[in-house]
This record gives C-alpha cells, sequence and structure tokens, in this order.
C-alpha cells in the first residue's frame, strides 16, 4: 500500500507536467484547428534556451559574477556552521542560483514566444484557409526543421541545469506509510498546475479568451464579428511556446538535455487525443490518468514498458470513443 | 479538352501509357535503368537500391494516404514487420533447400504485414483525418518498442539487430548489390504498374470514391469497412514487401532504421512527389535520397573534408529536408508530378499554347 501510494503520487506529478505540455496542444488546435506535431520539439527548444540563459551565459566572462552564483555576505555567514543536508542549506544552495534560474525562465520564455511567432507567420500565416491535412504536415515538416535547428546550434554537451526550486527531500507519512518526495517536484507540479489553471480561467473569462472559443466555434463568423481571426492564431501560437519553455524548462531539470526531449511530445499528443482535442478538462484527466498508469508500470513491470503506456492508452480509448473522453463529436455535412 | 491526342479506338483510350511522350519517357527510363549498372560505380548502384526498396514502401503509402485519403504516419512499422519477419521465417525454414525458400518467405512476409495492416486499420473505421494520424503513429512506436524487448530477443536479435539471410532465387545467389539492382528494379517497377493498374479496377475506383467522401461513398453502396481495410493490407503489403527487400539488401537490420524516421520520410516523399499520382512517389523518392546526398557532397567538398565540420552534415540535411517538405506543402502542394504534368501537357500541344 504504501508503494502504491508513492508510485501513485508520483504519477500525479509527471501527469501535472504532462498537462502542462498538453495545455499547449490544445490552445492551438481550439483556435486554429491545427494539431501541432511539432510542440514536442518547441519543447525542446525551451529547454535548451533554458540551458542557454541559465546556464551558458552566466558562465560567460563577461557575465556579471551575482548572476552565476549570487552569495551576499548574509547569505555566506547563514551557511556556516550548517550541516550537509540540512533543509535551510538546501534552501540556500537554491538561493545562490536565484538570478540565473530567473534569467533562464525569463530568457526562455520570451525567445520561445518569438520562436512560436515567427513559425507562425512564415509557415501557418500563409496556409489559413487551406487543408488542414496541409497545415498539419507542415507542422511534421517543422519536426525535422527544429531537431536539426537544436543540433545545429547546441552542439555543446548538456551539463547540469539548476532546479527551479529547492530539491530538499521530504519525507512525510500518510495513512501509515513512509513517502519520499522532492522538493523541486513538488513546486514542478504546482507551477504546471497554475499555469494550467490560469490558462483555462483565460480562455473561459477574458476578453481575448472568448475570442479564441468564438474562433473556436466558427472562424467566418468570428471573422465578421469584428474579431481579428489572424491575431488570435498567432496569440495561440505564442501563448503555447511560451508554456512550452516553461515545461521544457522542468523537463531539462528533470530529465537531463538532449534532442530526444521531443519525442516527449508524441506521448502528450497521445494524451490529448485521449482526452479529446478541445477539452482541457478531458486532457486533465487524460494527463493525470496516463501519468498514474505510467508509474504504476514502472513499478509492475519496469521503466521501459513505461513509455507506450500513453500511444496504448490512446489506442484503447480511440476505438471505444473516438473523439477522446471528452472531446466535442464533429458534425460532418455531406 | 483539347489534348492534342487522338484516339481513333477505345482500346488506345484505355492504355496506360495513352500518348508518345509518356511511352517516350516511360520506355526511355526503363532503357536508362537497365543500362545504369553497366557503367555506375559501386556507390550509384548502393543509392539506386536504397531508393528502389523506399520507392515500394511510398507506393505503398500512396495506395493509402494518396488514393484512399487515410492518414498515416506510422508506415515505418509495417516496412519493419517485413523486414524481420523474412529473417524470421528464413531462420524458421532454414530446413528448406535455400533455392526456393524467398519464395514462400517472402509471400509470408507481406501477409504478415498485410494481417497487421488490417489491425491498425481497424481504428480508422471509426476515426479518421488527424485521429487516425496518431492512432498510426502510436501503432507504430508500440511495433518499434515490442522489436526492441528482450523478451523477443531469441527472434528478433533485440535493439542489437540481427543478421539477414543471402537470398537465392532457384539457385541464382543474390550476393552482391548489382544482382540485388535487378531484382530490386524489377519489382519496383511491377509495383508501380500494379498500384497504376489497381486504380482501373472497381477496388481502386472505391478507394478513390472514399477519399472524395467517405459518407457518399458509403450511400453509393461501398462498404467502408472493407474498402478501408482493404486499403490498408494492400498498402501494408506494399511495405512488407519493402521490408523483405530491404531485409535482403542489408547485412544486418537494426530497429532504429524502423524508427519515426522511416515514416516521416515516406509521408514526405508522396508529398514532395505528388499525391494519389502513380509517378508521384518516384519522383518524390529521387528527391527525398538525392538532396541530402548532394548536400553531403557539397559540405564535403566546401569544408575540404575536415571532420571538424562534418558533423554539421547531419543537422543541415534534416534541416534541408524539413524544408523540402514544407516548400513544397506552401508552393506545389501537388507536388513534383504537377510540374512534369505541364511540361509533358506542353510538350504534348506544342506548338500551341500550353494552357
Amino acid at each position: 500500500m504504501g508503494q502504491f501510494i508513492q508510485f501513485a503520487i508520483n504519477g500525479l506529478m509527471s501527469g501535472a507536467i504532462y498537462a502542462l505540455i498538453a495545455v499547449g496542444i490544445v490552445s492551438v488546435y481550439k483556435a486554429t484547428k491545427v494539431v501541432n506535431f511539432a510542440h514536442g520539439y518547441l519543447i525542446m527548444f525551451g529547454a535548451y534556451f533554458y540551458f542557454t540563459f541559465a546556464v551558458i551565459i552566466p558562465g560567460q566572462d563577461w557575465a556579471p559574477a551575482w548572476l552565476a552564483s549570487w552569495k551576499p555576505d548574509w547569505m555566506v555567514e547563514m551557511r556556516e556552521g550548517l550541516s550537509m543536508f540540512s533543509l535551510l542549506g538546501a534552501v540556500l544552495d537554491w538561493a545562490a542560483n536565484v538570478p540565473r534560474i530567473i534569467c533562464g525562465l525569463i530568457g526562455a520564455v520570451v525567445c520561445n514566444a518569438i520562436l512560436g511567432r515567427v513559425v507562425e507567420r512564415t509557415l501557418m500565416r500563409p496556409l489559413m484557409g487551406q487543408s488542414v491535412f496541409a497545415m498539419i504536415m507542415v507542422t511534421v515538416g517543422l519536426i525535422s526543421i527544429l531537431s536539426g535547428s537544436a543540433s545545429l546550434i547546441w552542439t555543446a554537451d548538456a551539463a547540469f541545469v539548476p532546479h527551479i526550486a529547492p530539491n530538499t527531500p521530504i519525507r512525510f507519512e500518510l495513512f501509515g506509510s513512509m513517502i519520499f518526495l522532492f522538493g523541486a517536484d513538488i513546486v514542478n507540479m504546482i507551477i504546471a498546475l497554475i499555469i494550467f489553471g490560469s490558462i483555462v480561467a483565460m480562455v473561459k473569462f477574458t476578453k481575448g479568451g472568448v475570442a479564441i472559443r468564438a474562433t473556436a466555434e466558427d472562424q467566418s463568423t468570428a471573422y465578421s464579428m469584428g474579431i481579428s481571426v489572424p491575431k488570435i492564431f498567432s496569440r495561440a501560437w505564442v501563448l503555447a511556446s511560451a508554456t512550452g519553455a516553461v515545461a521544457g524548462a522542468i523537463l531539462a531539470t528533470r530529465n537531463g538535455i538532449s534532442p530526444s526531449l521531443g519525442l516527449f511530445g508524441f506521448s502528450v499528443l497521445a494524451i490529448v487525443l485521449m482526452g479529446g482535442l478541445d477539452s482541457y478538462v478531458g486532457c486533465f484527466i487524460a494527463a493525470m490518468a496516463v501519468g498514474v498508469l505510467e508509474a504504476m508500470t514502472q513499478w509492475k513491470m519496469g521503466g521501459e514498458w513505461a513509455e507506450i503506456v500513453p500511444y496504448v492508452a490512446v489506442l484503447v480509448v480511440i476505438i471505444f470513443r473516438p473523439h477522446g473522453l471528452m472531446g466535442q463529436k464533429e458534425v460532418e455535412r455531406i | 479538352m483539347i489534348n492534342g491526342n487522338l484516339k481513333a479506338t477505345y482500346g488506345a483510350d484505355e492504355r496506360v501509357l495513352n500518348n508518345r511522350n509518356k511511352q517516350m519517357f516511360v520506355f526511355g527510363s526503363i532503357i536508362l535503368l537497365a543500362l545504369f549498372p553497366l557503367f555506375a560505380d559501386d556507390y550509384s548502384v548502393l543509392m539506386a537500391c536504397k531508393m528502389g526498396i523506399l520507392l515500394i514502401a511510398v507506393v505503398g503509402v500512396n495506395v493509402l494516404t494518396g488514393y484512399t485519403g487515410l492518414v498515416s504516419l506510422g508506415h515505418g512499422a509495417f516496412v519493419a514487420i517485413g523486414a524481420y519477419s523474412t529473417v524470421i521465417f528464413s531462420n524458421l525454414f532454414s530446413g528448406l533447400p535455400t533455392g526456393i525458400l524467398p519464395f514462400i518467405v517472402v509471400p509470408m512476409a507481406i501477409a504478415v504485414s498485410a494481417l497487421t495492416g488490417i489491425i491498425v486499420g481497424l481504428p480508422s473505421l471509426r476515426v479518421k483525418g488527424l485521429y487516425l494520424a496518431v492512432a498510426t503513429l502510436a501503432a507504430s512506436f508500440i511495433v518499434k518498442f515490442l522489436i526492441e524487448q528482450d523478451l523477443f530477443a531469441p527472434w528478433t536479435g533485440g535493439i542489437v539487430g540481427i543478421d539477414t539471410p543471402v537470398p537465392s532465387l532457384l539457385g541464382w545467389e543474390l550476393d552482391n548489390k548489382r544482382e540485388m539492382y535487378v531484382l530490386i528494379t524489377a519489382l519496383a517497377l511491377g509495383t508501380m504498374l500494379a498500384a497504376q493498374n489497381l486504380f482501373r479496377t472497381r477496388v481502386g475506383r472505391a478507394f478513390i470514391a472514399i477519399r472524395d467522401r467517405d459518407y457518399s461513398a458509403e450511400i453509393l453502396g461501398i462498404s467502408l469497412l472493407r474498402y478501408k481495410l482493404m486499403s490498408f493490407a494492400i498498402s501494408a503489403g506494399y511495405c512488407g514487401l519493402s521490408g523483405a527487400l530491404g531485409a535482403y539488401f542489408f547485412a544486418r537490420i537494426l530497429p532504429e532504421q524502423f524508427g519515426l524516421d522511416l515514416s516521416l520520410e515516406l509521408v514526405a516523399a508522396l508529398i514532395v512527389g505528388g499525391m494519389g499520382r502513380t509517378l508521384g512517389p518516384l519522383f518524390g523518392v529521387v528527391v527525398v535520397m538525392l538532396v541530402p546526398e548532394l548536400i553531403k557532397i557539397s559540405m564535403a567538398a566546401a569544408t575540404g573534408g575536415s571532420l571538424e565540420l562534418a558533423r554539421y552534415t547531419g543537422p543541415v540535411q534534416e534541416i534541408v529536408f524539413g524544408l523540402l517538405l514544407v516548400f513544397f506543402l506552401l508552393k506545389e502542394p501537388l507536388g513534383i508530378n504537377q510540374i512534369t504534368d505541364r511540361i509533358l501537357r506542353s510538350a504534348n500541344r506544342w506548338p500551341f499554347a500550353r494552357g
């Protein structure tokens, strides 16, 4: 039982990150009816941008010393006399990294937002009004372009990336069994949930969100009601790649940086289809379910089998519910 | 339509090569292909063989995506199943005389591939378009994962791959690349002709009707269940043949050869060449295979063969591959076949307006 709870909690934490990635795919789909196959590679770019701004730039000679490692006098004083693994020590270690974490996050979000906008302007905008097949295939072509560019730009071996939050181990008792967690994972989960929640709230309650939903409902009607559809398109792409940057930064601290981060996007694509392409709630449920299922598979069958869990799950769900768990059924006219 | 061709009989109108220019193009190409191994060097023959193998698979994707309108991003898996079944059955029936082994093993590999195609195609009855693309993608990830498992390693060799047998057709050992070239070219031409003729039959017409509008097709009395699954089976069968030839051609097969890259390459070749056209796969494969090769040669010439810069070749090839796909989707969605059509048409009407 104790292990079950432990793995379930681990699963929920990775599920939250899946949800954060899924929100990018769903936002783009809702606004533009395009499923972005290259979203995983946008996330990979986010991870590399985080690496650039949090590790490479502070490491340069011209960068100020406080950026690489922030150690004011009072912090050094507090650090003295602490034991190796104390909670305060971990927090202080993290505090020294705060400037470069902030620099990394801001840099990653800004650069990725620019990247998303460039992609939208150069590749998606010329295809507006064309068949959905062509648009989707363009995102497939984008996969090769992005992964090739990443290995062209960042040839250096990926090094350590600073955790976003103090990575202190936490133990507590739940239902009479010990649970063991890392602080950074909990903070990652909270960040993911906050971003997910605020995007859902934005789409639901703000004026821009209503415009996105109107465009999703019917593009030409939205156009004639005075909504600038091209603007909605680029907003959706910018939103998706900015959230992707945060997801990329989190993934980089969890799994390390490599071009194979892009493959993550495909399992999230499977999750999104499972939940229903146009439903935030469905995707959230699917992401959590797949996260937990993956953790359980890891526990019972070993880590390797966990990697195909999303694909098996999506095939099973699609056969019984063709539009996902909570997706809207498309009405077709002949 | 004034197309400059006088047809005096129905027979002449129904021919595959229904005008002089097409005949000259096709027969000229066949003669060139026949003469090719006599003066080409080993590397060119190797490239030609790889193109032929890829071509057969792309013809298969064309049946499904180009003619039936079902998008698949997982056809690399069918090629993998064809290749691995060939090796596994060759090892299983190693007691039989080697001369007749390929005649048993290859049809069985095609059958296994087609059967898998039917299973993967089952969701196509309920989902379409994008959902189907993701379903096939998921299926291909699962197939590749199963091949890599230690559980099946005694048969598949697991992640390190497995050695492949040398084919022998009734005592003719195909142990060098030139002999393989003959077999591959003949089969590639055969499959293209078969695909061309398929779409002059009842089944092929049904596929096209489904592509154009599946509900309308159903109202016309075309069973979607039957024909969609048939399309999946035929398409997977072609890919299985391609995989079987690949297994005979390469000395060793590895699971990585059949990953996402292969599936994307198949679809990209089809889009670049022209979907739903007989010669589309041919043009697409030539471009998709030759362009990276040209980049490699020109990069080697530009950098003077320095190892320092050689590692940029792979990423540049990848980027150009993506740009090719995007370029054709944006500028020439009907592919190279549309360009050659225009040229052929203007040749036909010469000296009148091109139109």
